[in-house]
């Protein structure tokens, strides 16, 4: 027997479909949507929830796309509840209407995000490219009411960063416990559109001290996670806290990735849970022992401190940066590919933006 | 929190035994996992016992001081209502 501590999973993102009615162009689901059409069936979603239970996950995150478009939402939410899971749904709240809403909670749901893309509904439906944000402070409220807990979510980019202040502001004045402050990941369509994106260093610097004063103010009251932007850190963030260490997503159509983001890494196959168990494919797929603890590392990673800190970064932006899922991120300041880096948080001019399509 | 006061779980908070004996906290954003200590007093928790009830259980249960454990409930639950996963309710007038 090995002595090492058996690594298993503790999160499990059930992406159930990757349709949405609005058009984020922030969105990190990939630009090809259409591979991701032959949704997986309620009785596979079932089965998977069951099998993530036995590998010892404690959690389902509910997401997509919207996955309140998916019919059976309710039926997984109390298949996962039933398998022990925590459950959380993701949701930008346009359908969340007070009968689906009591049927979900009458299921097990634990928890609720719902995103706002503003805090006022100018530029905010402009940013979802559908008259929405009234929708979702109804929704807001609904969830509010009920005995389930909620959490605020506001991507932060160009476009909407100095109103960061607004965004705090409008979950106090909801009542809202729990607000994350998420600066957008350039993956997906944010990548395409990451020169638009990208917030520039005053803005960045700016939202620090507004963050750092409100959690001051709300301590107590509301929790903010403010997640830093990608390409202004130092250090890299611990993506996934290390490549198949805790998290598992399973896409629309069953595949099983070790991070939503990673089925834009060329090269990397990854396995279908129609085709193998959830436990073998975590065990011993090559997607998933590829980059998997420290042994896959090259310098500067190998030999440098940090190495069980921040897991050498994200593989996906390794590879959508410099081109090889196995280098050290360059977002990392040793990185010898770090000047990539500086080059795209310099370069904070274009403007336009591509509005998500399916 | 005061000795009388009797902590319950905030929206969305729950304590969850895994097969292989291992407790954790799990709450909206992650799972929290939890010491022996901890999983005694957490497991207490139910908006009708008070702090005092609490460590006197975790004083029986370890054979502490009184005086450290009331030193470590109060770490812990200061930790964890400041994050809003566990709230007080004030005791009874
Ligand atoms: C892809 S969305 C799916 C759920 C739902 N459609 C929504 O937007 O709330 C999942 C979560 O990621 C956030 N998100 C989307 N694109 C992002 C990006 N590029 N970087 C960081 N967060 C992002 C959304 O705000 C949402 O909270
Ligand atoms: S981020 Fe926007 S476009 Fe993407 S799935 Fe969510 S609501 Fe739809
Ligand atoms: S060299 Fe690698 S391990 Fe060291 S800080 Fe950079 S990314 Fe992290």
């Amino acid at each position: 027997m090995s002595s090492m501590r058996e690594i298993r999973p503790l999160s499990l993102l059930c992406e159930l479909t990757y349709r949405c009615n609005l058009q984020c162009p922030y969105c990190y689901n990939p630009l090809s949507l259409q591979s991701y059409r032959e949704e997986l069936a309620t009785r596979e979603w079932c089965e998977i929830l069951s099998q993530a239970a036995a590998l010892g996950v404690v959690q389902a995150h509910f997401s997509g796309g919207e996955p309140t478009l998916r019919r059976d939402l309710a039926t997984l939410v109390n298949a996962a509840s039933r398998a022990g899971l925590y459950t959380n749904l993701i949701t930008q709240g346009t359908f969340l209407e007070e009968a689906l809403l009591d049927r979900l909670i009458e299921s097990g749901l634990d928890h609720v995000q719902i995103s706002i893309q503003a805090p006022h509904a100018v530029p905010g439906d402009r940013i979802a490219g559908a008259v929405v944000h009234d929708k979702k402070v109804a929704a807001l409220r609904r969830v509010r009411e009920r005995d389930v807990a909620l959490t605020l979510n506001c991507v932060l980019h160009r476009g909407n960063h100095d109103a960061i202040g607004d965004v705090i502001a409008f979950a106090e004045e909801h009542g809202v416990e729990r607000l994350e402050l998420a600066n957008v990941q350039f993956y997906g369509w944010a990548y395409r559109n990451r020169s638009a994106l990208m917030p520039s260093l005053a803005q960045v610097q700016r939202a620090e001290a507004i963050v750092a004063a409100a959690r001051e103010r709300l301590r107590g009251k509301m929790e903010i996670a403010y997640v830093l932007p990608d390409y202004f850190g130092e250090f890299p963030k611990p993506c996934m806290n290390g490549w198949g260490s805790t998290f598992m997503t399973v896409t629309p159509n069953g595949e099983v990735l070790p991070c939503p983001a990673a089925s834009a890494i060329r090269g990397l196959r990854f396995e279908n849970v129609r085709e193998r168990s959830l436990r073998e494919i975590w065990n011993d797929s090559p997607s998933f022992t590829r980059y998997r603890g420290t042994g896959w590392m090259p310098e500067p990673c190998r030999s440098c401190d940090r190495r069980e800190v921040d897991w050498g970064g994200c593989r996906c932006q390794a590879f959508l940066l410099a081109g090889d899922a196995g280098l050290t991120d360059p977002v990392c300041s040793l990185s010898p590919n770090h000047q990539i880096v500086v080059s795209l948080r310099d370069a904070v001019e274009s403007t336009e933006l591509v509005a998500r399509r399916a | 929190m005061n000795a009388q006061d009797r902590p319950k779980f905030g929206k969305g908070v729950k304590l969850h035994r895994g097969s292989d004996g291992r407790v954790m906290l799990l709450v909206p954003e992650g799972a929290l996992v939890l010491n022996r200590v901890a999983t005694v007093a957490l497991e207490l928790v139910d908006g009708e016992r008070t702090i005092a009830e609490i460590a006197h259980a975790v004083v029986e249960q370890f054979e502490v001081e009184p005086e450290r454990a009331r030193g470590d409930l109060d770490v812990l639950f200061d930790r964890l209502t400041e994050r809003g996963f566990v709230r007080r309710v004030p005791a009874a007038p």
